[in-house]
């Protein structure tokens, strides 16, 4: 496990914190981000929305040392990525939208290995570590697979557990499924639903169907952290959601239209419930 | 114009040890003024379909029809006008230092005279709600103002089919319904609309018929409720949870779009 005495560092209790993160791209006259504060404890599952150029891209890129802030500061397990971009990474691990970009090995065992090799860890801890995290994403058996022969949900998967593979304590999820269909995004989400319990992650989409179970949602949008919020009252917020144009997903819009509480998470559930209240008359929650 | 796909089979590197059969005999049509969802998975063969259909890319069997006619006869300008084709992530292929001379190079490419043009820009940045957006540099736009402009670009050729490859994918869930009502309007404007989704649930709101694709066959097409209902397992939340009703009360029918699901369920007692 990572050593435990970071807590003397600033921002060090705290999986990830920013205070006061101000960024703009060169040349641009809008900041990118205007003074972001917030903090992601240990084991915590936290989603991250908002419109189209609101800066969840930006800040991805700030936490991981791709970019450097402007003012203000972040720490990652109490490291600053743009000093220690290397400390960081591996501590932190990102998940882009497209895993046909990350892939660049011609086995999957080797896709799997990349990060390590980089980091320099020696072979037999290499080759054990490499089965674990082809392991913990259900991909046995795909070791000597070439990645251009895999479903869209497979190379995600692959993509994962070259992540898992570096054992971040953080995973941070850039809209993981968005190139993926039906079947492979619901892959991809059962395997990180196994993850968070040993895990602190940040998970940002467009789709917030995939974060009924978070801990949090953060908003943002302008820039500006707008809400941080459980799932629950973002759902139950119609001016919050329509201000930052997200749409309530299908299940907890359909029970609002039908009368009934906006918290289903499933059609199983909202199913179950407008059966029981057909059959024994109405039910209010 | 209605447009037809008559045993289409397409084979990538053919006669190398690469050799793979993207299309294995597609048969369809593409009715005028409707809106056709394709579906299907990821290497289905959904993109390689699509671009059959302004012969990008040349049938390796069977044929491709406008109005009866052997499109392989018609002049390709002709035919990649009338069917106007928008990439995934068209947004790759913004060149123009203005927003309106992006959209303006098609048209003009056509040879129509000035005003002309200028009046397609107009209208196709309109009907995309980014008319304000004109003047300003397409680099400079956030994702969703950006993908709309391509699509103008297409749309200003006044295509008579308008083909979507994932047109909402990575947008905000906003921007996405924004571009669900531009398809409802050009369905009614008379424009086909052909539009290819792995987002379930928007293409349940919007098509007129589904084409459901499975390595490179049409293995189910007809009205969304004859396509999703044949596996509920994999189709949009509505006819998932309409499904699960279906069994004790067969009277909901079977409803797709959201509107028709809420009128449905509503009828059953006691909700």
């Amino acid at each position: 496990m990572q050593n435990p005495g970071t807590g003397t560092r600033p921002g060090g209790s705290f999986a990830v914190s920013c205070e006061e993160l101000t960024f703009s791209y060169p040349g641009s006259k809008e900041r990118a981000l205007s003074g972001i504060s917030f903090e992601l404890r240990p084991g915590e599952y936290v989603g991250l929305v908002g419109p189209n150029g609101g800066g969840k891209s930006t800040l991805v890129r700030l936490l991981n040392g791709l970019l450097r802030p402007e003012s203000g500061s972040v720490r990652v397990s109490g490291h600053d990525p743009a000093t220690e971009p290397f400390e960081v990474r591996k501590h932190l691990g990102v998940l882009f939208q497209n895993p046909e970009n990350g892939l660049v090995a011609p086995f999957v065992e080797d896709d799997v290995a990349f990060g390590l090799e980089n980091l320099g860890v020696p072979r037999e801890e290499m080759r054990a570590r490499v089965a674990q995290a082809i392991r913990g994403v259900g991909l046995e058996g795909y070791e000597r697979r070439e990645p251009h022969t895999l479903s869209g949900g497979e190379k995600q998967r692959v993509a994962l557990a070259g992540l898992l593979a570096v054992e971040p304590e953080i995973l941070v999820l850039d809209e993981p499924t968005s190139m993926l269909d039906a079947a492979g995004r619901r892959e991809v989400l059962e395997h990180l639903e196994v993850l968070r319990s040993r895990k602190t992650v940040l998970h940002v989409t467009h789709h917030l169907e995939e974060l009924l179970n978070a801990d949090r949602v953060l908003v943002l949008n302008g820039g500006e952290l707008v809400a941080d919020e459980s799932p629950e009252r973002l759902l139950a917020d119609p001016e919050l959601l329509r201000e930052n144009r997200l749409i309530l997903p299908v299940v907890p819009r359909l029970a609002l239209a039908l009368g009934l509480r906006a918290n289903f998470k499933t059609p199983e559930e909202l199913a179950g419930t407008i059966l029981t209240g057909a059959g024994s008359g109405t039910r209010s929650g | 114009m209605r447009l037809e796909l008559r045993d289409v089979h397409h084979v990538y590197a053919a006669g190398t040890p690469f050799e793979v059969a993207a299309l294995r005999g597609v048969s369809l049509t593409v009715e005028p003024g409707e809106v056709l969802g394709i579906v299907g998975g990821t290497g289905s063969g959904k993109s390689t379909l699509v671009r059959h259909m302004n012969l990008l890319l040349l049938p390796a069997g069977g044929e491709v029809l406008v109005d009866g006619v052997d499109a392989t006869t018609l002049k390709k300008s002709e035919l990649r006008r009338r069917v106007g084709l928008v990439f995934q992530f068209p947004e790759a292929a913004l060149f123009a230092p203005t927003v309106d001379e992006d959209v303006a190079f098609a048209p003009r490419r056509l040879g129509l005279d000035e005003d002309e043009v200028r009046e397609r820009v107009r209208e196709s940045l309109g009907l995309l709600g980014v008319g304000d957006l004109a003047g300003r540099s397409p680099f400079a736009l956030s994702g969703g103002e950006k993908r709309r402009v391509a699509i103008a670009g297409v749309l200003a050729m006044g295509p008579e089919v308008l083909v979507l490859d994932e047109p909402t994918a990575g947008l905000d869930p906003a921007t996405r319904g924004e571009l669900l009502d531009l398809i409802r309007h050009l369905r009614e404007a008379g424009v086909a609309v052909v539009l290819v989704s792995h987002d379930l649930d928007e293409v349940a709101e919007v098509a007129d018929r589904v084409c459901a694709l499975h390595a490179g066959r049409v293995c189910a097409i007809g009205t969304p409720a004859e396509v999703f209902y044949r596996d509920p397992g994999l189709a949009p939340v509505t006819v998932r949870v309409a499904s699960l009703l279906q069994e004790s009360r067969p009277e909901i029918g079977e409803p797709v779009r959201f509107g028709e699901t809420v009128a449905a369920l509503s009828a059953l007692s006691g909700v």
